[in-house]
């Protein structure tokens, strides 16, 4: 296998079902999924709430046991330390200790990653310049606003200097300059030779960044393919992927007001 | 090891900031100060010491242990419930040197504000106000069978004693066993008028006691008695003690707790070095004790400021434990759950060994009643690790808490037992972390 197929990430046949308090099954949030990253390629979880994505990476960081099948994370136990020293997460909210300050957060993930002393700091300085805090280093993130607790989240995901970076909603809660940078940052990080798999709800910009998609609905894959090879946008091929899910039911409450959902 | 550094400085870094370190400092030393101001005392400075050991050390360290409880039982199920603790869980690092990091930061905490709380202790054993007990004791004991090989032989006794209830001779061995143990602590000698019993001890581990025991040296050894005799009525005590070159006239005393100075003897004869002798010079009945409990030979040791050392490192060792214990139960419950396990079993370990001595015996029980029994008997066998330990009433006694016993306790209570724990947490850890 080449460098370019190794696979980094890989799924078969994977299941899980979370239970109640007595054993019973509640709800199937993954349901025969498999799927394989390979190094060095950008890849794009898609689909609507509740679709299982967030549980997939939950399995794929080790954070969740699967009820059936298998899940590696470079060939290994994705809860081995060998694995894990391997990863930067980003989670879809930045939950951050809200009484360290930007410096010592980084400071921290740069111990549990095992970087010296000497490492860590010039590590963090560097992270806080990218991400455009380094003014702000000294203050602690509980004052942050969402913006910035998610640049300083992003800096320390990359603190280990990962080989894969697993990115749950990366541009949640960024205004559009710093989507627009974050975007940039992926592509360089993958050009740089990273594998990141990513999950958006925004697929303008998984359509910007990605290579390879999935889409997943009900726990299940529902199309997988290369952004490039698409005839039409992503936001098309997704809407006919998944269909119309039509969560809210708008009709009653526009009939009330008078408007017409094609009004609007 | 930079990863455990890491974690055990957010936790430290945590208990600071909060504020939560400051404030039982802050408490600690007002407390210290306060309670000779609210607790009268008898007058004397074996009194005044006792009450600020009890009482302020004492509450001092309830305070800590209880809130350090609550903080380590909170801390992981905080961490999962605020999704912080997934952030630390796909780094590479042991589930249970994340544990284990926690409860060293969290007992590091303790150590400071128990530490606090011994300077206004040490300010006052140094500046006179305890001058009588600037020295504390060892205490050795009476060498008698153990009570379960003087169990054993009442057994046989009692088992082929025709007047032994039907009920009793039924009952399993091991049940009746105990209940004989227990009260082989109890186990009363009889001193008649004009007789002399002896009691043989062990000095030869004591450096330096053979020497006082033959006069040699400023500090001489002292014996406390705590006679009684069969009516509970006061009675005065005259009689003679000796041990080695030293002896002690008893004349006149009420019957209570005594402890008796020794001195040289002016005839310059010896008795046994490793024999106490005590002869009943009185003219009322005979006098009784329990040998086991109620006979002890006081060898000098060392300085108070080094007995208080050794008190604050088990309870040090207390403090690490029950954390340890707090942050399994925060691996494998949620918040509210671990807080009020641990708080109850706190308060049953500490109710146990009190309900179990004052309840009637288990043949004399119903059958719900021995359940219960057995239940609260195997909370006191599971915490003894830490029920066991009275380092504060030794240091107020004046009591030497022996350097052995306190290797023993730091290496099971302060090591053993919290790597154990953490190695447990570090497997609840991730399936706790699968049902959320």
């Amino acid at each position: 296998m080449s460098m370019k197929e190794e696979h980094i990430v890989e799924l078969e046949n994977v299941k899980k079902t979370f239970r109640d308090f007595w054993l019973r099954p509640t709800v199937a949030a993954v349901d025969s999924l498999s799927l394989t990253v390979r190094r060095g390629e950008v890849f794009g979880l898609l689909g609507p709430n509740g679709s299982g994505k967030s549980t997939t990476i939950k399995m794929i960081l080790g954070l969740l046991a699967p009820s059936a099948g298998e899940v590696k994370l470079f060939g290994l136990s994705p809860r081995s330390i060998a694995a894990r020293k391997k990863l930067g997460y980003l989670p879809e909210l930045s939950y951050l200790h809200p009484f360290l300050t930007a410096s010592e957060t980084l400071r921290y993930y740069a111990g549990l990653c095992g970087l010296s002393r000497k490492e860590a700091a010039s590590r963090t300085k560097e992270l806080l310049e990218m991400v455009g805090l380094s003014d702000v280093a000294s203050r602690p993130v509980g004052g942050f606003s969402k913006g910035m607790a998610r640049r300083v989240a992003l800096a320390s995901s990359l603190i280990g200097k990962p080989e894969l970076l697993i990115l749950d909603e990366p541009t949640s809660g960024l205004d559009p300059i710093s989507t627009k940078e974050v975007k940039t940052l992926v592509k360089a990080l993958a050009a740089g030779g990273m594998t990141v798999l990513m999950t958006s709800h925004l697929l303008a910009d998984a359509q910007d960044v990605c290579d390879r998609v999935m889409i997943v609905n009900h726990g299940r894959c529902v199309a997988e393919g290369n952004v490039a090879e698409l005839e039409t946008s992503l936001e098309e091929f997704f809407l006919a992927k998944v269909g119309d899910v039509q969560d809210f039911q708008l009709a009653p409450f526009l009939a009330a007001q008078n408007v017409t959902g094609k009004d609007k | 090891m930079k990863a455990f550094f890491a974690i055990f400085r957010l936790e430290f870094v945590s208990m600071v900031r909060s504020r939560a370190l400051l404030l039982l400092a802050l408490f600690a030393l007002a407390w210290m100060f306060a309670v000779p101001y609210l607790i009268t005392g008898d007058g004397t400075a074996e009194g005044a010491r006792e009450i600020s050991i009890r009482y302020g050390f004492g509450g001092v360290f309830v305070i800590t242990l209880v809130s350090l409880l609550a903080t380590a039982s909170g801390s992981i199920a905080r961490e999962r419930a605020a999704k912080r603790l997934p952030l630390t869980m796909v780094r590479p690092v042991a589930y249970s040197l994340v544990v284990f990091a926690k409860a060293a930061a969290l007992t590091l905490s303790g150590a400071i504000v128990l530490a606090i709380a011994c300077l206004p202790a040490l300010r006052m054993s140094v500046d006179g106000r305890w001058h009588s007990s600037a020295k504390c004791n060892h205490v050795l004991q009476p060498l008698l069978p153990s009570p379960r090989e003087e169990a054993c032989v009442m057994y046989e006794v009692y088992m082929k004693d025709p007047e032994t209830p039907p009920e009793v001779k039924r009952a399993k061995r091991s049940t009746v066993l105990r209940l004989l143990e227990a009260r082989a602590m109890d186990h009363y000698q009889t001193i008649p008028t004009n007789e002399t019993v002896k009691w043989k001890f062990n000095v030869s581990g004591l450096p330096g006691a053979r020497k006082a025991i033959m006069g040699e040296g400023d500090d001489l050894p002292s014996v406390r008695l705590r006679l009684s005799n069969m009516n509970e009525v006061r009675q005065d005590v005259c009689g003679y003690l000796s041990i080695g070159k030293i002896h002690a006239v008893v004349s006149n005393q009420t019957l209570a707790v005594l402890t008796f100075p020794l001195s040289p003897r002016s005839d310059g004869g010896a008795a046994e070095e490793n024999i106490l002798s005590f002869r009943n010079d009185g003219s009322g009945t005979s006098l009784m004790l329990r040998p086991r409990k109620d006979v002890a030979l006081l060898v000098p040791a060392d300085a108070f400021v080094w007995n208080l050392f050794r008190a604050w490192c088990e309870l040090v060792s207390i403090l690490a434990l029950t954390i340890s214990f707090g942050l399994f139960l925060s691996s494998a419950l949620g918040r509210p759950v671990a807080l009020f396990s641990a708080i109850v079993i706190l308060a049953v370990s500490e109710a146990s060994p009190g309900v179990i001595s004052q309840y009637p015996d288990e043949l004399e029980t119903k059958l719900s009643d021995r359940i219960a029994l057995t239940v609260t008997r195997f909370v006191a066998e599971a915490t003894q690790p830490v029920s066991s330990l009275n380092p504060l009433e030794r240091l107020s006694l004046d009591e030497c808490i022996e350097v052995p016993e306190v290797c023993r306790v730091a290496a099971v209570n302060l090591f053993l037992l919290p790597v154990l724990l953490s190695l447990l947490s570090g497997i609840v850890l991730p399936r706790k972390q699968d049902e959320v």
